[in-house]
């Protein structure tokens, strides 16, 4: 008993996150501009939303913004229209066979079905060193209450920095492509609950977006000049994709020090805590800004850079802790992004 | 015959003269040279048992309404007529003597008090001087005594400096989690922070849970936050003066104090008896053993370290002389889930001579040493690298008094200091040479100032006390500075060029005149009404985008872009006295007015940033309150209650529209809390059990909130506009502690045990809420509370 009431006593659980309900005043509506255009293959797509109140997912829905005329300008006066697609509204995708080139600037204009005009000021492409090597390293999250922790793959992009200038990089990840292992033979059929074992399939290729959970960008303050290894980007072990190999590009932009300014703030605010040392909450503005009305606020922020990619394939055997592997009771062409044929350039 | 042996017994020394108890007869003190005016007695007072000089104890002569308080070495001297006059002695927490005398010459008394600890059902709580608030020309100089913080209810298991302060009018804290003092709406870095005149920059242990000053070790701490004295300077809002005990002379003795966060011990006594004493004293916190028990997986990968130390030698060599060496070290280390150790550590060494000259004329001259740094370990594996930093201020302090009479004093002196600042140098320590070694220039600067404070009274209604201080300030090379193209926001792009200033060049230099100023009016004995102005300068500031000290905050002194902070402070008072000065009571008015404080840009990076001019944005403030306190300082129940309505705003104005912030709007700075009340109660039960109880109420800190959700990059985010312009829900938390002392056989026995409970009710006070898109939920608000369940604590204290 007396050992018992010394625990409590000694016990440091003090601090406590927990949600909080605030009345957040009404959300304006403010035109948003997501999208990079580089010298890599396209299509590459920019779109456009509007904002809308924070808080629960039912207070405010973040609207595409369709029907708007979206052309981009390069430094020498051409211009590309970009096309909406039926399936995506609210994005709008360059024509097959544009590539921005390097040393360019380019502009995005906008103009709205309400007839509103935008436009970015103007970005240069810059270009971006070859990511030499793509090292790994496992990674293990703790989580409160759980034995297991989370763990996934760091990617880490090894790349030979140009002494001769300023760099600024952003990484992002292509959708994965892994084999997916299932067991249809454990298939349970759901009306009768009863097993009804399948004959097929039981490997598959699943290709999957997986986010990045973090923004990866990185200037070359720390390191100009040297030959570097710098975390490039994270993909999460879900217990089925590193069963056996997965494959994914990790893409490089050379981007410039002001959309730099603007992602770092994007990543200081996702990765906010609530610790005391948390930074205040920064305005973040972008590139944009309205023809009509100088003084309206328009978010985001449109990006020309330079890429360089590099394809790797993940084998289990390269992570030093995996999670238990999941069980897809059923056929794996089930699962969505699954099919039994690897894509044609599957090389691992 | 009855002369010749007074005569002896004041040759063979003063030992034989104290007294324990009141003296039955009446002693004739002095040799009696037929002396009718001017005579002077002087005297010391000790604790009868450890020996230790009592600082602050009061001497009164009732026949004369004369009050005298004795000094560092519980020294006092009073100048009389030949006459009969029964003096008092009293002390907080000591028996009070009443010693009837008869002055015929110059001479000397030497006298122990007893501590009253177990016979007194009463408790006082006075400060040095019972009528001192009425009397006294100064304006908002609080002292607290080690005894008075004692009655508080304790903050994990021990009593705390700063955290105390702090329930006094006038004086705030962010929230539960951090360092510092926000006095009458300036930032935590507008106060001076001096142990024993030696500059802290670092008060605190674990981001503010502990402050780092051994309570043991401390005799009492002085908060100056209205009309400063002159020989004060260099910050723009308060001065905290903290001055450690002096060892003990006669005897060794020491404090144990043992809780469940920590330990702390102090041993002091005589090196040369009756000459020379030192005092060491050490806390260290065994968090580290509990993180590492409790299986939060992130909690039992983290770890907390800290611990202070102390080191006083005193040297009263003399009536006259007396010198005073005193060493202060804290140290913290932090990792939260093992990447990333952050640490910091104070040092500090000073040097002090006190002197009287003569009879009118005292000297007090000191050196100090100091050094904070802190350090970023990063050990993830990749790109592993140290961040070290360190101020260091090297610096002197001169004053002469001089006592035309006892109410007719002058104050003059100069003082001088360098700082050296290493604001950051990122030192790779990975195996293969990935990152560059990095190095922000150094800064250094020279602060000199002169003063003079004329204080005295014009019969028993009116006290004047004015003051002038003339700072001086010298930005100087090595440095490259950077030259920025005109009519543009000063930012890297803007950049037209660098100088190069060599080592020791004048870069740029501030002055300023800081007159200071205050008048009383006493309407009679026991109320008084005061008015006060003042102007400070400030030549360093506090780079920190967070809203209290953070250890890798950067201190930037002022240079050519960054002028120094100005502040003028106007304030009125009236006091008021109750029932002999069993309570004490007073309203307090101010307005202040600030300038050049720092604000920063969106998202400004501050670490490791050598052009930090293209960050930061200089800001005018302004404050104003309104203080009411109550005091009973007598009786069972003793305690306070003191409501302060105030407003702290800040206005960013620029050339450039872009820059300003709430359009050029005044709006609440991060530690405008406009109500806040504290009540404090302790109730002597026993004479040997007592309990006390504090709540504390405050509004909300002011808060951003988003005022749009949009997407980027996969990315929920909100879309921040106008600062400050929301509060966290209001703050009110109950403390409580019941104190037992326990009496046993011979004194490694007697021994104090205190349990408390901070935040009784549990009640989740936010410290922040902040917005995030985790995953697996929608984008929401979140609540940090720092304290969010009722936390207990045990602590045993033995006196030996």
């Amino acid at each position: 008993m007396l050992r018992r009431l010394i625990y409590i006593l000694l016990l440091l659980p003090m601090a406590c996150i927990d949600p909080f309900k605030v009345e957040v005043p009404e959300g304006q509506q403010l035109v948003t501009i997501e999208g990079i255009i580089h010298n890599g293959p396209g299509p590459h797509a920019i779109s456009i939303s509007r904002s809308a109140t924070y808080g629960s997912v039912f207070e405010g829905l973040i609207r595409p913004v369709t029907g708007a005329t979206v052309v981009i300008r390069d430094n020498e006066g051409r211009i590309t229209f970009l096309e909406e697609t039926e399936n995506s509204r609210g994005n709008y995708f360059t024509p097959a066979g544009f590539r921005a080139e390097i040393g360019k600037s380019y502009t995005l204009q906008i103009q709205t079905v309400e007839g509103k005009v935008y436009s970015s000021l103007p970005e240069r492409v810059l270009s971006s060193p070859a990511i030499e090597n793509v090292s790994l390293k496992t990674v293990t999250i703790p989580v409160e209450g759980e034995i297991i922790p989370r763990s996934g793959v760091q990617l880490i992009s090894e790349i030979n920095d140009p002494a001769d200038q300023k760099n600024f990089y952003f990484w992002r990840l292509s959708p994965v492509v892994h084999v997916l292992e299932a067991r249809p033979d454990l298939f349970v059929n759901r009306e009768t609950r009863t097993p009804a074992p399948k004959a097929c399939c039981y490997t598959c290729f699943r290709t999957e977006a997986t986010g990045n959970q973090s923004l990866f960008i990185a200037q070359d303050d720390n390191f100009n000049g040297l030959t570097t290894r710098i975390p490039a980007g994270f993909i999460e072990d879900n217990g089925l994709r590193f069963v056996s190999k997965l494959r994914v590009d990790l893409k490089q932009y050379s981007i410039s020090q002001e959309a730099f300014r603007f992602l770092r703030l994007v990543k200081q605010q996702a990765e906010i805590s609530g610790s005391i040392f948390d930074p205040p909450p920064a305005t973040i503005r972008g590139n944009m800004i309205s023809l009509d009305n100088p003084d309206e606020v328009v978010l985001g922020y449109f990006m020309a850079a330079g890429e360089s990619s590099k394809r790797i394939y993940i084998d289990k055997s390269d992570l030093t802790f995996r999670q238990i592997a999941g069980i897809v009771p059923d056929d794996c062409r089930t699962v969505s992004g699954a099919s039994i044929d690897p894509p044609f350039d599957w090389k691992p | 015959m009855k002369k010749i042996l007074f005569l002896l017994l004041f040759f063979i020394g003063h030992a034989s003269w104290a007294q324990i108890a009141s003296p039955t007869k009446r002693e004739v003190v002095g040799r009696d040279v037929g002396q009718l005016k001017g005579v002077k007695i002087s005297g010391r007072i000790t604790d009868a048992i450890t020996g230790e000089a009592l600082v602050g104890a009061t001497v009164t002569v009732p026949e004369l309404d004369l009050v005298k308080i004795t000094d560092n070495n519980g020294s006092f001297e009073l100048i009389l007529d030949r006459a009969e006059y029964n003096l008092q002695f009293r002390y907080v927490g000591y028996e009070t003597i009443n010693y009837p005398i008869t002055a015929v010459g110059d001479g000397r008394i030497s006298l122990r008090m007893l501590q009253e600890d177990f016979q007194l059902d009463d408790v006082v709580i006075f400060g040095r001087d019972p009528e001192k608030n009425i009397r006294s020309t100064d304006m908002g100089a609080i002292t607290l005594s080690m005894n008075t913080i004692r009655e508080l209810p304790p903050f994990l298991g021990e009593i705390d400096i700063v955290r105390s302060l702090a329930t006094l009018p006038g004086v705030s804290q962010v929230g539960e989690a951090s360092s510092g003092l926000n006095v009458r709406g300036g930032g935590v870095d507008q106060n001076l922070i001096q142990f024993a005149g030696a500059p802290i920059y670092n008060p605190s242990h674990m981001f503010g849970l502990f402050t780092a000053f051994n309570a043991d070790v401390v005799n009492d701490v002085t908060l100056y936050k209205a009309v400063v004295p002159a020989r004060f300077g260099g910050r723009s809002s308060a001065i905290l003066d903290i001055l450690p005990k002096a060892g003990s002379i006669t005897k060794w003795g020491g404090d144990l104090m043992l809780s469940n966060y920590s330990g702390k011990l102090s041993v002091n006594g005589p090196v040369i008896k009756d000459k020379v004493s030192i005092l060491g004293g050490f806390r260290i916190s065994y968090i580290n053993w509990f993180l590492n028990s409790l299986s939060n997986p992130t909690v039992k990968n983290s770890q907390a370290n800290f611990y202070d130390g102390n080191l006083v030698i005193s040297a009263p060599i003399s009536d006259k002389n007396e010198f005073t060496y005193s060493y202060y070290t804290s140290y913290d280390d932090f990792a939260f889930a093992s990447d990333t150790t952050i640490s910091w550590k104070n040092n500090a060494h000073s040097l002090q001579w006190k002197s009287r000259l003569s009879s009118k004329l005292s000297l007090e001259a000191l050196g100090y040493y100091s050094l904070y740094n802190y350090g970023i370990f990063n050990q993830s594996g990749i790109n592993d690298f140290d961040i070290n930093s360190d101020i260091q201020d090297i610096g002197g302090k001169l004053y002469l008094g001089y006592n035309f009479s006892e109410t007719n004093k002058v104050v003059f002196g100069g003082d001088f200091k360098q700082v050296n600042i290493q604001p950051g140098e990122l030192i790779p320590t990975g195996t293969q040479q990935e990152i560059l070694p990095k190095k922000v220039q150094n800064e250094v600067g020279q602060e000199a100032g002169v003063h003079f404070q004329h204080e005295f009274e014009l019969g028993e209604k009116f006290g004047f006390s004015y003051g002038l201080r003339y700072d001086t300030y010298r930005y100087l090379g090595a440095r490259v500075v950077r030259q920025y193209r005109e009519n543009k926001p000063v930012s890297d792009g803007s950049a037209i060029g660098e100088t190069n200033y060599s080592d020791g060049e004048v870069i740029q230099t501030y002055d300023g005149l800081g007159p200071r100023a205050s008048f009383r009016y006493s309407f009679n004995k026991a109320s008084s009404v005061k008015l006060g102005y003042n102007k400070m300068y400030q030549f360093i500031h506090l780079i920190s985008n967070t809203a209290t000290i953070a250890p890798s905050d950067v201190w930037k002194l002022s240079d050519n872009f960054l002028e120094p902070q100005i502040a003028d402070q106007y304030s009125v008072g009236y006091y008021n006295n109750f029932k002999g000065n069993i309570f004490e009571t007073s309203i307090e008015v101010y307005y202040k007015d600030l300038q050049n404080v720092v604000e920063y840009k969106d998202g400004a990076t501050l670490i490791m940033q050598n052009h930090l001019e293209t960050e930061l944005i200089p800001a005018e403030g302004r404050a104003y309150g309104i203080e009411l306190y109550v005091k009973k300082n007598l009786g069972r129940l003793t305690g306070w209650i003191s409501y302060t309505y105030s407003r702290s705003l800040r206005r960013v104005i620029t050339p450039f529209e872009e820059e300003n912030i709430n359009n050029g709007a005044w709006y609440a700075s991060n530690f405008d809390k406009p109500h806040d009340l504290t009540l404090i109660g302790n109730y002597k039960v026993s004479t040997n059990t007592s309990v006390s109880a504090t709540f504390a109420y405050s509004t909300g800190r002011p808060i951003t909130f988003p005022e749009a959700k949009f997407d980027f990059s996969g990315n929920n985010l909100a879309y921040f506009d106008s600062r400050n312009q929301q509060r966290v829900p209001d703050f009110h938390r109950l403390d409580l502690a019941a104190n037992f002392k326990l009496k046993g056989k011979g004194r490694f026995f007697d021994g104090d045990w205190t349990f408390s409970v901070l935040n009784v009710y549990g009640r989740k006070n936010p410290f922040s809420i902040f917005f995030d898109d985790a995953v697996g939920s929608p984008p929401q608000a979140f609540r940090l509370a720092i304290l969010g369940v009722p936390l207990p604590s045990l602590s045993y204290s033995i006196k030996f």
